[in-house]
Order: C-alpha cells, then sequence, then structure tokens
C-alpha cells in the first residue's frame, strides 16, 4: 500500500493530520495576540463591572440578548457615524464571555451606554412596541419582577476573580447587601448603561 | 509582538511556502505505472474506477500563482512578525483616512446652508431633508418617528415647551441634555393638604375638581410650587417645569397629578454632544424648530 492509499483509506488518520495543518493557521493567527498588550490589557479606566451590571449581563446573556444584538462596532465610517468610535480588543478584557457577536436584527449596543435614558430603557424592555411601533423586539415583561440572583452574581464574581479580573475581598464581601432588592430589569438596564463608557463616544 | 513571537510566525509563514513549493514539485514528477486501461487500478462498489489524467497545467499554474501571490502580499502588507511590510499599512490609518474623506465631503454639502439665520434654514428643503433623517435616527425612538412624543417623552411639535423653544433654547437641549426633576411633596403637604393642592392644579386646566379644596390649595402652591412652576403655574424654561395651566401634560394625563405629589417625577434628555457633531445637532434642533414654526 502507498503512503497516500494508506492516508486515503484511514478517515481517523486523515482527520488528526488535516486537524494538524489546520492548527498551523490556528497557532499563528491567534497565539501571539494571547501575549499582545493592546489586547489583553484593560483601555485606561476601564473597571471590572460592578455586581449590579455583572448581574445585568447574566441577565444579557441567559435571555439571549446576543441574538439579535451585537457589540462590537467595527473600524468603517459609517459605522461610527452611527454607533460612535469603533470598539477595541481592550475594552472586552472584562467580558466573560465576550458579546462581540455578528448578528444584527436589531443594532449595535456596544456604545449604548448613556446614549438613552434609564426610563426610556426600562419602558423599552418592557414593551418596546410601545416607543418603537414598528420594533419586532420581544418585550421582556417578567424582568421588573423577578429579583436578581444574588448568590449567581456572588459566585461569578468569585470565578471571575480566579480568572483575573480585579475583584478585592471587600468587593465580593460587600456583593450581596449591593444587592438587595434589585429586580433583574434594575440589573439589566445598569449593564446596558455601563456599555462601551470607557471609550469617547464618538469618533470626531 | 514579542521577540519569541516575532520570529516563530517568520518561521513557520516561510517554511509553509516552502513546504507548498516543494510539495508541488514533488509531486508534479512523481511518475504513476501507467496501466493499460489508464486508471488509477482503484475499484469502488464493484465497478466504478478512476481515471489517471495528468493535471490540467493550467491549474498546476494557478498554485504557483497563490505562492508567488502570498510573496508579493507579504512584501506589501503586514503578515511577517513585526514586519510592517513596505507600504505599512494598518486598519486604524485606513478608517482615519476614510473618515477624514467622509468629513471633508460632510462639510462641504453642508457648507451651503449651515451659516444661514435659523429662518431662512428651516425654508432650506436639502437642510430639513437631512435634519429630519438625523431625527428618525437618533431621537424617534423616545420622540417618535412624528415627533409628537409619548408618556415621559414631550412632543415636540407643538407650542408648548419646558425649556424654552427658541432656535438657542432648542440647540441647548439637544447639545447639553437635560433633566427635569420634580420633588414628591406629599410629605411635605401631608394628605390633606396634596388633596387641596392637586385639586387646585386641575382647575388650572380646568377639569372636573373640588371647589373648596381648590380654594384651599391656592395659597399651599404658592408656598410650595410657585418656586418651580412659578406664581401663575406657567411653568418656568430654566427648571424645565412644565406650565400646568394648558392640559397639555408631559406624563400622559392629569392622572399624573397625584403621582408627582407622592413619588416625584423626572425627565432626562441624555447629552447629544457626544454623540452628533455640531453641524448635525443645528441641523436636527432647525428640523425640530420647523416643526411648530412654519
Ligand atoms: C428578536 C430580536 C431581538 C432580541 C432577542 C432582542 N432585541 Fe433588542 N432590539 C431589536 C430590534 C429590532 C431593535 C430596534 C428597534 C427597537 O428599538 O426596539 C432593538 C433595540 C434595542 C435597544 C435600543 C438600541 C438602540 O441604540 O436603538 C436596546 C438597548 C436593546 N434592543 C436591548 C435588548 C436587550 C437587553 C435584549 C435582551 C433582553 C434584547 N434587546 C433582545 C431586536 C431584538
Ligand atoms: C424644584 C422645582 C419644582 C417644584 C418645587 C415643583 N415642581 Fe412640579 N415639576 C417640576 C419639573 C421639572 C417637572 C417636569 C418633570 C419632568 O421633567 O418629567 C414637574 C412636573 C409637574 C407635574 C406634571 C406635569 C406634566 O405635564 O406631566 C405636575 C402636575 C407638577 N409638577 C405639579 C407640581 C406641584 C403641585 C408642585 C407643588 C407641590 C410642584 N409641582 C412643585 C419642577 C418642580
Ligand atoms: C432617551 C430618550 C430621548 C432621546 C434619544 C432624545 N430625547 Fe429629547 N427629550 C427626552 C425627554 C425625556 C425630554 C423631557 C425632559 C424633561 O423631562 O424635562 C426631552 C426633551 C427634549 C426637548 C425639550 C422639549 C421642551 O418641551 O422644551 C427637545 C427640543 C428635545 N428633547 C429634542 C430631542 C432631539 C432633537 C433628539 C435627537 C437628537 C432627542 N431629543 C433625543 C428624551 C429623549
Amino acid at each position: 500500500m502507498s503512503k497516500h492509499e494508506k492516508i486515503e483509506k484511514n478517515i481517523g488518520l486523515m482527520g488528526v493530520m488535516v486537524a494538524v495543518v489546520i492548527s498551523f493557521a490556528g497557532i499563528i493567527e491567534i497565539a501571539p495576540l494571547m501575549s499582545q498588550a493592546s489586547v489583553v490589557e484593560p483601555v485606561p479606566g476601564l473597571e471590572p463591572r460592578n455586581p449590579l451590571e455583572l448581574a445585568g449581563q447574566n441577565v444579557y446573556v441567559s435571555e439571549g440578548c446576543y441574538n439579535c444584538h451585537s457589540q462590537q462596532v467595527r473600524p468603517f465610517v459609517d459605522e461610527t457615524l452611527r454607533y460612535g468610535h469603533y470598539s477595541v480588543a481592550g475594552e472586552s478584557v472584562y467580558d466573560r464571555p465576550f458579546q462581540w457577536g455578528s448578528k444584527r436584527t436589531g443594532p449595535d449596543l456596544a456604545r449604548v451606554g448613556g446614549r438613552y435614558s434609564n426610563e426610556w430603557h426600562e419602558i423599552h424592555l418592557m414593551d418596546p412596541r410601545s416607543v418603537v411601533p414598528t420594533s419586532n423586539m420581544p418585550g421582556y415583561p417578567w424582568l421588573a419582577d423577578t429579583p436578581v440572583d444574588i448568590e449567581q452574581t456572588v459566585e461569578s464574581m468569585k470565578v471571575l476573580k480566579m480568572l483575573g479580573h480585579p475583584y478585592s475581598d471587600d468587593d465580593i464581601a460587600n456583593a450581596a447587601a449591593s444587592l438587595t432588592d434589585k429586580t433583574q430589569l434594575d440589573a439589566l438596564v445598569a449593564y446596558l448603561q455601563d456599555l462601551g463608557t470607557a471609550m469617547p463616544r464618538s469618533y470626531q | 509582538m514579542s521577540n519569541f513571537w516575532h520570529w516563530t510566525v517568520i518561521i513557520v509563514v516561510i517554511a509553509h511556502i516552502v513546504a507548498y513549493l516543494w510539495l508541488l514539485l514533488a509531486t508534479s514528477k512523481k511518475k504513476v505505472d501507467k496501466r493499460e486501461d489508464n486508471t488509477t487500478g482503484h475499484v469502488w462498489d464493484d465497478d466504478l474506477m478512476e481515471l489517471d489524467n495528468p493535471m490540467p497545467r493550467w491549474w498546476l499554474w494557478l498554485f504557483v500563482l497563490t505562492i508567488v501571490f502570498s510573496l508579493g502580499y507579504l512584501y506589501l502588507y503586514p503578515g511577517l512578525g513585526n514586519i510592517k511590510g513596505s507600504k505599512e499599512w494598518t486598519s486604524v490609518d485606513e478608517f482615519k483616512t476614510a473618515y477624514e474623506a467622509n468629513t471633508e465631503a460632510r462639510n462641504r454639502s453642508f457648507a451651503g446652508f449651515i451659516n444661514k439665520p435659523i429662518e431662512e434654514l428651516i425654508k432650506d428643503e436639502n437642510a430639513m431633508l437631512i435634519g429630519k433623517r438625523i431625527f428618525s435616527n437618533n431621537c424617534a425612538l423616545c420622540h417618535g418617528s412624528d415627533a409628537a412624543g409619548a408618556v415621559g417623552f414631550p412632543n415636540l411639535t407643538d407650542d408648548d415647551w419646558n425649556w424654552g423653544g427658541e432656535f438657542d433654547n432648542i440647540l441647548t437641549t439637544i447639545t447639553g441634555g437635560r433633566m427635569g426633576v420634580m420633588p414628591a411633596f406629599a410629605p411635605a403637604l401631608g394628605e390633606e393638604g396634596t388633596k387641596q393642592v392637586a385639586a387646585y392644579v386641575r382647575s388650572l386646566s380646568g377639569i372636573d375638581h373640588d371647589t373648596s379644596l381648590a380654594a384651599e390649595g391656592e395659597q399651599k402652591f404658592g408656598m410650595f410650587c410657585a418656586a418651580c412652576h412659578g406664581p401663575d403655574a406657567k411653568g418656568n424654561d430654566m427648571f424645565g417645569a412644565p406650565n400646568l395651566t394648558d392640559d397639555i401634560w408631559l406624563h400622559g394625563s392629569h392622572e399624573i397629578i397625584e403621582t408627582a405629589l407622592y413619588e416625584g417625577l423626572n425627565g432626562n434628555m441624555p447629552t447629544q454632544k457626544d454623540i452628533l457633531d455640531e453641524n448635525r445637532i443645528k441641523l436636527v434642533a432647525a428640523y425640530v424648530y420647523s416643526l411648530s414654526n412654519q
């Protein structure tokens, strides 16, 4: 049997060799980034999310908002005119899991922080069509009467601390107190209002 | 990129290109034993065979071409570790150039009308068209696509202004944003006092009310409310305190009066100066102004 035939007739072996060949590209394109400061260091002024914002991020992920919203302004003129300064890698070092996404049924949310008022977000999340009549975004009315999951949020903070987010022991100890009486809606709005605020909002 | 990765990337990339070239030459030279029927000898499914024709030449040249292309690309563009490439291209520079060109084009198209006085600006069809588009993209989700507002978000098409309806007021409102705060007064007024003031406020707009309560309320209004809403209750642009005599309600209807007194109210018009440049703010302000000044 020729060598070529050996590979051709052994699907397992072929799979392994294909994986090895492809992984070269992966190593060369991805691995160097992991040690590059502009990618792994936070931009100046970026803070890890406070407990309420973190709880909001967990709601954002569990409600699947990322199915319709990206969080990445790409460096194109039209996008920066609409959404603001393009996103840079150092802004999402505290996003685990990251929410860059690529599906835009709704607008990008990377710089939505401070753009609208809390009241507007609350009305819009409860019933989007009451402020944007043609919206096809679903309403999330239950968020207003569901309390935030305090235990889960504190656990999240502990895990993120292990992964290198600079939470102090005090931060974690005081987290539960700052979350009493907060609803998932409060948390989600706090999270949205924090998005993209570490950078100048517009590129001008 | 650290020195380690710099050299690793260079070595792996060059090694790959050399390996592809070698693979191409090695396999194209290799002679396969010719069979009489010109097949490879493989047989699948009883009678399925594979012809053993050489690859077309032009196809082979495509492989060579991709290698030549990659060398040219690596010479011009960044690809080998930290080497910038002869064009010194970066995506940020490309973006900057495109953005500057766009800004220049925008300013050129605004130049014709941006410095016109407001009364002329609102008669300029192009300016109003652009203003309307800016409004649709940035303001409609709160104020409505027809600018007629919603509960808590003011109607911008009427003559009722909480922060002033002159062009300069509107410009200031949009540029810096506004924060309307109405504190809760029920604790200070007490239950009875709250009823009285509420009745008085209803009377101002000619809504059904208890006249004797309202008469009591008038004096309390002067003490607690006139500072912001004015002694005649016609409002005050400085605090964004609405006119309470016109039966136009920022927060929906007169049903809001009790809520206003027990819980307070607030409205936040977010600042736009970080979102829109000066020219676009001026155009959208002119558009808003035009809605009630034809
Ligand atoms: C089915 C797709 C869909 C889902 C799921 C969805 N959205 Fe939306 N969203 C939209 C669309 C479409 C719009 C634009 C119309 C509007 O403003 O309602 C929008 C608008 C928004 C806006 C306003 C953005 C802007 O700049 O105008 C915010 C904020 C937002 N969504 C947040 C959320 C959050 C938080 C969730 C999860 C709880 C969510 N969305 C889930 C489709 C979706
Ligand atoms: C500190 C200034 C201030 C004082 C004092 C004040 N108000 Fe107000 N009031 C406001 C502002 C500002 C608003 C608009 C709130 C907003 O922007 O949402 C408002 C709104 C209202 C509204 C709702 C109007 C609408 O169109 O929806 C009512 C009713 C009202 N005030 C009644 C009163 C009464 C009665 C008193 C006295 C007990 C009073 N206010 C005292 C500032 C004040
Ligand atoms: C997040 C929602 C929101 C967005 C977006 C928004 N506004 Fe407003 N705007 C408000 C609210 C709320 C008020 C009332 C503030 C108050 O309560 O006094 C207001 C007030 C105003 C006023 C003053 C009205 C008066 O009676 O004096 C003007 C003018 C205005 N907005 C124009 C705009 C324009 C133009 C844009 C777009 C560039 C815009 N707004 C975007 C929420 C919004």
